[in-house]
């Protein structure tokens, strides 16, 4: 029969490639429709390339499927998805919210007093080392480790505070993959009009 | 009116309709998406593409009104057949009223504005 014509092989590779978003068994299903098409219509007697021009290019099939499935969707699925994607939101909220809340207190708390007490630090330190503070500030500390020890300190700070900006940015990722954007359902929509 | 113009609204015409005419075509038997294609086509005006019929066929059966079985062929792969569920035959028989006023309408409007 038909199955080992390259033309339709590479017609059914086209297709199947547009229908990306759809679930694999239902691609599969169509897939195997459009072949069995195929294999009738040349049974019948048609030529193979008129049989491959009525069905026109690959890509516009694939998008009529993608029209006719993704956006008349029965009502009852889009549903469930709904309810799904709110279960996945507040399980994100539950299990996000508590560590978040250490998160950023720990890490903004860390970055900014580190941050702070290092420079502060390492300018008592340059100070000390003219002899311009007294030794109840000092501690009989050497002027030189505070010089050292400051902008360690400094560091320590602004590598907690890159670490929340990294998390917020981790987080964020998280909320947009579960809130779906709007645009998808949109583009549809353009493409019918 | 230009002929692409033309042309879109008979398309979309013709996509409000099909759905109802395929409906239609498997009230009394079962059918294979190659013979409905087919069958549509020697109906003049409606004949629509194969890149219109099948994946309306698709969505027909997600949305349950047609269910499918697979049945050999006398030569090539087994074919998958089509048929009306319950809620099909439901959905006809709603279409079809749809239909009737719809065409009730538009033949007094017409009337109407020729008589005017």
């Amino acid at each position: 029969m038909t199955g080992e014509n390259p033309l339709v092989e590479r017609y059914l590779a086209k297709l199947d490639a547009g229908l990306r978003d759809l679930p694999a068994a239902e691609r599969a299903e169509v897939v195997s429709e459009i072949r069995n098409h195929i294999a009738e219509a040349t049974a019948a007697g048609k030529p193979i390339d008129a049989v491959l021009s009525a069905l026109g290019p690959a890509e516009d099939l694939a998008r009529g499927y993608a029209i006719e499935l993704l956006l008349n969707r029965p009502a009852a699925s889009r549903d469930t998805s709904r309810t799904r994607r709110f279960l996945a939101l507040v399980g994100l909220v539950v299990i996000g919210s508590i560590p978040t809340l250490v998160v950023v207190t720990v890490l903004g708390g860390v970055g900014i007093a580190f941050g702070a007490a290092g420079i502060i630090v390492f300018l008592a330190g340059v100070i000390a080392t003219f002899g311009w503070l007294p030794d109840y500030v000092t501690m009989d500390v050497a002027p030189w480790v505070a010089v050292l020890i400051g902008p360690m300190l400094a560091i320590a700070g602004g590598a907690s505070l890159a670490l929340l900006v990294w998390y917020v940015r981790f987080t964020a990722r998280l909320v947009r993959r579960v809130i779906p954007k709007k645009t998808a359902g949109v583009d549809v929509r353009d493409v019918m009009a | 009116m230009s002929v692409t113009a033309i042309a879109d609204w008979t398309s979309q015409l013709r996509r409000g309709v099909l759905e109802l005419c395929i409906l239609q075509l498997l009230r009394r038997e079962a059918s294979y998406g190659y013979e409905i294609v087919t069958r549509l086509e020697s109906l003049g005006p409606l004949a629509a593409g194969e890149n219109t019929v099948y994946p309306l066929l698709r969505r027909l059966k997600t949305e349950g009104l047609l269910d499918t079985f697979m049945q050999e062929s006398p030569a090539g792969p087994p074919r998958q057949y089509y048929r009306l569920t319950a809620d099909g035959r439901r959905r006809l028989a709603t279409l079809e009223k749809e239909w009737a006023a719809m065409v009730t309408a538009v033949e007094r409007a017409t009337r109407t504005g020729v008589e005017s």
